[in-house]
């Protein structure tokens, strides 16, 4: 790895591990209070699924800046100062995952067009030159498949009332905007796929994003709003968190506040 | 094939030779009424329990930890699953009914749920203490349940949770052997939890206790109660914590732990729905769940159209 493309590919790797952490968080918020009790048991296990990505991408972090020369593992502690403790200005998540949902609605079309979104970045890696990314892609493309199943599933068939229609399309209406921000640039992105290690840049996902969200919900595409309403400048990933992001994190690290030297 | 029984004593004579009952057999009302009360409550305290947890699921400290508190949610959410399928088969109520009937305080489920979490530790002080109670229990209905399929059911979720259980006890032993608040956090939580998870196996059980008599139950309440004394008092002072009863003591002749009275009246009170935090937590459910009924409206329509 040249020591221009390590900086790029750690930036990468903070912003997918943190949504994949914070989508797996958001999972958690609706276990006992999904609509039946099938829901809540599929949402525990897609959100055990998310948190394991995002802890196998963390890893690979640390793996970076431990250095090719050592053969020492990331361990929990490790993991968890790394996912749990950075400034705000060092996260590299996005509104899309950081935006808390109190409707099912919203929270079942966040979960398909994550997952959607998810599947295609895991593309983007599938063949990097970085192997230890590849084969993370391997891992977790058997599971992306499951999830979205479930999420098409569950879709499909509330398409079939105009109550639930109008419901879901209110919701992709929320997230709509947040599309660009999620399919987001990190540094150096052009470096990356200069070296291999990622097929095209993240920014590539947001058109292929917006055509397959018109396509599942049956909206006309001139009816999605402009395009890149933003520069891509401002899509980027280290430009700063939404405002859901302090709340969220601050329920998060409330019990490791209470006693920083803690091992629970 | 369904079986029948001329009268109650010529049913009760089969259960007392060892008889198990099926879904399909002509049972008694009164049997059938008992052992679907009793799963039924069952089931609504899985539930709960799940509810219980959610509270602090999203603020566990740790990834790979969280993950873990995931998993036992599922397996405790999947319990409540598989036992509202059981109860829902012997034709008295639908999921659906016991689920609505629970939410409208129409229902009961054990005492140790109308509490409130408080911290987290209460959260480690409910996966260990509780658990076990509950544990306890579920193993003496196991050991000679004469209902078929909820013996069965109670087969796999025994094993699961005495993973629960062990999950429990790894995080108590991080905890004793972790920093003064913790240890602090803890015993706080254990002053609020010991007292309601010894009275999750109830008051002594009375000598005409049907679920005894007919072989749902094998060991009465206040044997079960004793052997969880005898365990968690030593055990939760050889972590060096305090044990909240004022009045324990210890038989050096008998070598067995006496905790004192028990003060009874906060289960009563659980049982009338007036736990502390019982009317929140059945609230948050009962929001949720209207709240969503659009899309159980939806799929429940097409399953039953398919």
């Amino acid at each position: 790895m040249s020591e221009q493309v390590t900086p790029g590919l750690r930036d990468f790797l903070l912003s997918f591990a943190d949504d994949e952490h914070f989508i797996g968080q958001q999972h958690t918020e609706w276990i006992g209070v999904a609509p039946f009790l099938e829901e809540d048991l599929a949402l525990a296990s897609i959100g055990q699924d998310e948190l394991g990505h995002a802890a196998m991408l963390y890893e690979l972090v640390l793996d970076l800046d431990r250095g090719p020369d050592s053969d020492s593992e990331a361990t929990d502690i490790e993991i968890d100062r790394l996912a749990y403790r950075r400034t705000d200005g060092e996260y590299r998540s996005c509104a899309f995952t950081e935006y808390p949902t109190t409707d099912w609605a919203e929270a079942l079309v966040r979960h398909w067009i994550y997952d959607t979104f998810e599947a295609m970045r895991w593309d983007l890696v599938a063949s990097s030159s970085y192997q230890p990314l590849a084969n993370a892609a391997v891992r977790a493309g058997r599971e992306e498949t499951f999830h979205l199943r479930h999420a098409d599933a569950l879709i499909d068939t509330l398409s079939t009332n105009a109550e639930a229609i109008s419901r879901l399309r209110t919701a992709v209406d929320v997230f709509l905007p947040m599309v660009g921000g999620l399919a987001g640039v990190t540094e150096n992105e052009d470096d990356l796929v200069a070296a291999g290690v990622i097929s095209a840049k993240s920014s590539s996902l947001h058109e292929p994003l917006r055509a397959a969200i018109a396509e599942r919900f049956g909206i006309d595409h001139t009816d999605l709003g402009p395009t890149d309403s933003k520069p891509e400048s401002e899509l980027r990933r280290d430009s700063g968190r939404s405002e859901h992001f302090a709340p969220m994190i601050s329920r998060m690290r409330e019990v490791f506040d209470l006693d920083p030297t803690a091992i629970w | 094939m369904s079986r029948t029984w001329k009268d109650l004593s010529t049913f009760e004579a089969f259960l007392d030779d060892g008889g198990i009952v099926e879904v399909d057999d002509d049972m008694p009302d009164e049997y059938r009424n008992a052992v679907f009360t009793f799963i039924e409550m069952h089931a609504n305290s899985e539930y709960m329990g799940g509810l219980t947890e959610r509270d602090w699921i999203p603020k566990t400290p740790g990834l790979r930890h969280k993950m873990s508190v995931l998993a036992k949610t599922q397996d405790e959410i999947g319990h409540g699953h598989l036992l509202y399928m059981v109860a829902a088969d012997m034709g008295i109520k639908t999921r659906t009914e016991m689920l609505e009937d629970l939410m409208a305080g129409k229902s009961r489920f054990h005492n140790v749920f109308h509490y409130k979490a408080e911290t987290w530790g209460d959260q480690v002080a409910i996966a260990f203490l509780v658990d076990a109670a509950a544990l306890a229990s579920q193993q003496a209905v196991f050991k000679n349940c004469s209902y078929g399929p909820y013996r069965r059911i109670l087969k796999r979720i025994i094993s699961e949770e005495g993973f629960h259980m062990r999950l429990g006890e790894d995080r108590m032993m991080r905890i004793a052997q972790g920093t003064d608040t913790q240890k602090e956090i803890f015993q706080g939580a254990l002053d609020r939890w010991f007292w309601p998870a010894l009275q999750l196996f109830g008051p002594d059980s009375k000598p005409n206790d049907v679920l005894l008599k007919w072989h749902i139950k094998s060991e009465r309440n206040e044997v079960l109660r004793d052997k969880w004394v005898q365990k968690f008092v030593p055990m939760l002072q050889s972590y060096g914590f305090t044990v909240p009863a004022p009045d324990l003591s210890y038989d050096e002749e008998t070598k067995k732990w006496d905790v004192g009275p028990i003060d009874w009246e906060p289960l009563k009170k659980t049982l009338a729905q007036g736990g502390p935090d019982s009317a929140r937590r059945i609230e948050t459910a009962k929001n949720a769940w209207d709240e969503s009924a659009w899309a159980r409206d939806v799929l429940d329509g097409s399953k039953a159209n398919a």
